[in-house]
């Protein structure tokens, strides 16, 4: 049949078989290739996941990038705590063709051990750290071994330019980028971010290429925590705390300031303290935030709580008059005494020379159930609510034995910590309202948004505004030269406040020993109270009454502070203006140029003046900034490479370090204006003449 | 022609899908090749340069090959193929044929280095039709219109696989029974000499051990990802990961030395991925169009040597756009065929263009033969005469 038709179509028409033939293998190329095309589309639709992800396998390799870590700046931004990125050594064992000589090599460089060196080696088959957080030399050094299998990763490090400053309160933060401490412990979840993977592409030799997508906007960073602490009024209170805890040769003290009128605190300062950079050799002791972990027997600053309660109560008067029973006050087995013995003393009086069984009867008359209340009121034996951790509650028991009410009359049998007694006495200078202590001004995640927002917050109403005024009244007399702490007095403004000197117990014999807690708490200026100012010493040996060893420390930092914070002085009045011009021409000037609204309870901003944060700036050589948001680039040729980085991040600057050794150049030019948080290029070079020490 | 009224000498269309072709070629070699040619040679334009100065003189040959016209070449086809043949034989010769990969496929002269087996595929081409047509009566006979070609076809082949070259020896056999079948053998012949080669391949299968190890890969490449497979699977993952419209052009990952021959074998594993499933349409699209105007051209020509040429480097385009496809996506075993008109590959790709112009001329023709039914036949008529008209008057 084929045959016969092909037959015919060649007798008739030659090129018709051949036409089919040729259109037969047309449709036949046609259809083969659409069949390829057909594999492509289940290659690339279909299977398109699985050999994507095969394909990646070997050409991506994923790498963790820990967050920055979120800054921690004070109340006006200036950076307490940051994270700066450092390099680490690791090494691939497998790579290294003779352990030992290599690791005897490395350890010889980065100053560690060789044989905790060599174990890391046996242990990690294609990993091992050498040393974490080097330095740029230490870098170098290891790159001139020019060993193989040795890799150096950044790592964000921690860094605290103010170095003690606040370090306490700041806390610490591991190796592995956790916090451990402080605020880094209590926002660890809020300052540490989120860890991005990041996907970096490598050839079939293993080499990386390129990193896909830009590493900023992979990682999610850490929120920065603004804190409510004045970077210069806590350096105030740790220099005045710091000498007078070395000058009273005691083992510890804290000191707190706090704004009354908010709640906001603008010093917690601990002593002993410790470099945050380098805290290995620092004692295990001064890591603690004493001011809020560290409950104590108050002692006699208690003493103004009872009598601002009986005045409440309506009990009793400034000037209700109590039988002081010439100093020595027997109850039951226990004789209660007077450093200075009384026959009878009016309330004033009795704040005034600080007497015992003063106290301790107005308390009697109050009643134990009103004592306690009273004293609850006042926010003891609760706790603060910082946020901060192991935060001290205090213990306020209940009196049932007479002598136990008398003793906490004056502070004894009962514990608060420093902050707890800062807040107390906050309540008594803003006329009987307690406000919450706080820290935490802001928490800003990296986005800008804000994720915690600290207020002013009313706890209670202690006592009516008439007591507490009357309390802060008198007060007063306190700093007289007839009371406990003249030392405490200050020349511009009046000073209301408090001593304290407490029996310490001793926790092996179960009694009071000779040890001594000195306390001095001022409310300045007294007539509308701004700043709470509270000074703890512990165990001082020189003397042991908070009038001398703490009061002066109290003044150290009030005479600092008001005019920082343009507090308008209180005797502008009773000297003569030309004088106190002479005395103190800054703070005149300041107030001059700002007439200060002095009786503003509810100025809830704490701003100071710019002339004196300027001149204030220039004291402490730290840069402030000329105007917001812009900084003034320091001068840092021919200084060290690691002194050069702390004065940057001091100053808001972001430091890019090039080479090892001290400055030899620097971009932007020194003195240049730029954005805060701007990138600033150090030449580092050895080359320069070494400096010998 | 100096008539006033002149009709397009060639295809548009075919001219512009081989161009489009040629073009892309020259981009996708560039994108495939620089990470490779900069690494080794320090150039990254090196094989775009080498690849540019071919399609220039790939487009010279297509252009004389246009100009000089398809009919002419008829007396051409035994003088090519000799030279095919003497080309293939002195490849082998060590110290001309210059060995790379385990096979001794190029002829390196001054500057430039030629490919016999390329050559030969087009010299075949050429042949076949000449002979074809020359022999159309006697096509039916088993000793005058098979068997000649057959054994042809076989000392062809064993020069290939002399080389070795087996993707060249089936592009050869293959051309040879497309045309066969067209012409009118009988498809029993062809399909008896297939079941008659079948040893043969086996035996070439296996005696030699890459190729044994080429089919094993080809039936499951994943078996042996790192080894035999190591290839095809690259390539599956390249084409796989472009998706619909691939990672963009030159941000292909495969390249970097995952994926070996990437600019040459297996270049459209790189157009897959970087260009994806709408690169691969393109790619795929083109050959079609090609393959339907070469069968145009073929059916338009007035005489049976233009269709049977015509149809032979059609074949020749898509049986090689085919396998080459077919193997970057594993679908068929590895070859050494190119990717016509894109690999990189200078002789590959100048025979290819020189073809393209033979095809194009035929697709000249045609239309203005059928267009003009009897005069131009006569205007024409001097030239093609021998061919269509009688054996006796071949070029010898």
């Amino acid at each position: 049949m084929a045959l016969r038709d092909l037959k015919h179509a060649k007798a008739n028409n030659p090129g018709r078989w051949l036409s089919v033939r040729v259109r037969f293998l047309g449709l036949v190329f046609l259809a083969l290739l659409l069949g390829v095309f057909g594999r492509a589309m289940q290659l690339q639709v279909r299977e398109r996941q699985k050999l994507t992800s095969l394909a990646q396998d070997q050409y991506l390799r994923e790498l963790e990038i820990p967050a920055r870590r979120g800054d921690i700046v004070d109340r006006r931004g200036v950076p307490l705590a940051q994270s700066v990125e450092v390099d680490s050594v690791w090494v691939d064992p497998s790579l290294l063709p003779e352990p030992l000589p290599a690791a005897r090599a490395l350890a010889k460089e980065l100053g560690i051990d060789t044989q905790d060196l060599l174990e890391r080696l046996e242990k990690g088959k294609r990993f091992a750290w050498v040393k974490r957080q080097v330095t740029p030399l230490e870098v170098q050094k290891v790159k001139a071994l020019d060993l193989p299998g040795v890799g150096f990763t950044r790592e964000p490090k921690r860094f605290y330019p103010q170095r003690e400053l606040a370090a306490q309160v700041l806390g610490l933060v591991g190796t592995e980028g956790k916090g451990l401490d402080g605020l880094e412990l209590a926002f660890e979840d809020e300052l540490s971010g989120e860890v991005a993977t990041r996907s970096s592409v490598r050839d079939a030799k293993g080499r990386k290429l390129f990193t896909e997508g830009r590493e900023e906007d992979l990682a999610r960073h850490g929120a920065s925590i603004s804190l409510t602490l004045d970077r210069h009024l806590q350096y105030l209170a740790e220099k005045a705390l710091t000498k007078a805890v070395e000058d009273a040769r005691a083992a510890a003290g804290t000191a707190v300031v706090l704004d009354p009128r908010t709640g906001e605190l603008l010093a917690i300062a601990s002593a002993p303290r410790f470099n945050p950079n380098a805290p290995q050799g620092a004692p295990k002791d001064a890591f603690r935030d004493r001011a809020v972990t560290d409950a104590f027997e108050p002692g006699s600053t208690f003493k103004a709580f009872v009598v601002a309660a009986a005045l409440d109560e309506g009990l009793v008067t400034p000037t209700t008059t109590f039988d002081c029973e010439n100093g020595a006050w027997r109850i039951g087995r226990h004789t209660i005494n007077d450093t200075h013995p009384h026959a009878s003393l009016d309330v004033k009086h009795i704040l005034q020379v600080s007497s015992n069984i003063g106290a301790a009867k107005i308390a009697q008359k109050l009643g134990r159930e009103k004592l306690v209340d009273a004293y609850a009121r006042f926010g003891f034996g609760e706790r603060a609510g910082l946020g901060l951790p192991s935060e001290g509650r205090g213990v306020v028991p209940f009196p049932r034995a007479d002598v136990a009410l008398a003793a906490e009359a004056f502070g004894q049998g009962l514990t608060a910590t420093a902050v707890q007694l800062a807040a107390g006495y906050g309540a008594l200078a803003n006329d009987g309202v307690l406000m919450r202590p706080w820290l935490v001004q802001k928490v800003t995640d990296a986005d800008g948004v804000v994720l915690i927002e600290g207020h002013p917050q009313e706890v209670r109403r202690v006592v009516s505004p008439q007591a507490a005024r009357t309390t802060v009244a008198m007060l007063e007399s306190v700093v007289e030269k007839e009371g406990t702490a003249p030392r405490a007095r200050l020349d511009e403004y009046r000073v209301s406040g408090k001593t304290g000197t407490a029996q310490k117990v001793d926790p092996v014999a179960k009694g009071y020993s000779d040890k001594r807690i000195a306390s001095f708490i001022g409310m300045v200026p007294a007539e509308a109270p701004r700043l709470v100012i509270l000074v703890v010493i512990d165990e001082p040996k020189t003397d042991v009454y908070g009038g001398l060893v703490a009061a002066p420390a109290f003044k150290e930092i009030a005479t600092a502070a008001l005019p920082y914070l343009a507090v308008k002085p209180s005797r502008e009045l009773e000297t003569p203006p030309s004088v106190a011009r002479a005395d103190a021409p800054k703070p005149a000037k300041a107030d001059a140029a700002k007439p200060a609204p002095a009786p503003e309870p509810k100025a809830a901003e704490l701003k100071p003046s710019a002339a004196l944060a300027e001149a204030f700036a220039r004291v402490d050589a730290i840069s402030e900034t000329p105007a917001e948001g812009s900084v003034r680039v320091p001068d840092l040729r021919g200084i060290g490479g690691r002194e050069a980085i702390s004065t940057l991040l001091g100053a808001a600057l972001v430091p890019q370090v090039n080479g090892s050794g001290r400055v030899a150049s620097q971009s932007p030019a020194p003195g240049s204006l730029v954005v805060e948080g701007s990138r600033v290029t150090l030449e580092l070079a050895s080359a320069l003449p070494a400096h010998p020490r | 022609m100096n008539e006033q009224r002149k009709p397009l000498a060639y295809d548009p269309i075919l001219l512009g899908c081989v161009l489009a072709l040629v073009c892309l070629g020259l981009v996708m070699v560039y994108s495939a090749s620089a990470i490779t040619a900069h690494e080794k040679l320090g150039d990254s334009f090196f094989f775009l340069k080498r690849q540019a100065i071919a399609a220039g003189l790939g487009f010279v040959a297509m252009a004389a090959a246009m100009k000089l016209g398809y009919r002419r070449v008829a007396r051409l086809a035994w003088p090519f193929l000799l030279l095919a043949l003497v080309l293939l034989v002195a490849v082998l010769i060590p110290g001309v044929g210059s060995a790379a990969g385990g096979a001794r496929r190029w002829i390196r002269l001054p500057g430039v280095s030629l490919q016999p087996a390329e050559i030969a595929k087009i010299a075949w081409v050429v042949y076949l039709s000449y002979s074809l047509a020359k022999k159309r009566e006697k096509m039916r006979t088993f000793s005058i219109g098979f068997l000649p070609h057959l054994g042809l076809a076989g000392i062809l082949v064993l020069l290939c696989m002399a080389e070795p070259d087996f993707g060249s020896s089936v592009a050869l056999l293959v051309m040879m029974f497309v045309l066969l079948f067209a012409a009118g053998a009988k498809l029993s012949w062809l399909v008896g000499s297939v079941l008659l080669g079948i040893p043969f391949a086996w035996t070439a299968i296996a005696h030699s051990p890459y190729r044994a190890k080429r089919l094993a890969a080809f039936w499951d490449p994943w078996a042996d990802r790192k080894g035999s497979g190591y290839q095809v699977v690259e390539s599956l993952m390249s084409i796989g990961s472009g998706g619909w419209t691939g990672l963009g052009l030159g941000d292909g990952r495969q390249k970097l030395f995952f994926l070996p021959e990437a600019h040459t074998d297996f270049i459209f594993a790189i157009i897959g991925e970087e260009l994806g499933l709408l690169g691969v349409a393109v790619v795929v699209g083109l050959f079609g169009v090609i393959i339907w105007r070469g069968v145009r051209a073929a059916l338009r020509s007035p005489e049976p040597f233009g269709t049977y040429l015509a149809l032979g480097i059609t074949a020749l385009f898509a049986f090689q756009a085919i396998i080459n496809m077919g193997v970057a996506m594993g679908l068929l075993p590895t070859k050494g065929l190119t990717l016509p008109f894109i690999s990189y590959g200078g002789s590959s790709l100048i025979t290819l263009m020189g073809a393209a112009g033979l095809l194009l001329s035929v697709s000249g023709s045609g239309e203005g033969a059928q267009r003009r039914v009897v005069k131009p036949a006569r205007r024409v008529a001097p030239a093609p005469m021998p061919v269509t008209g009688g054996a006796s008057e071949a070029p010898a």
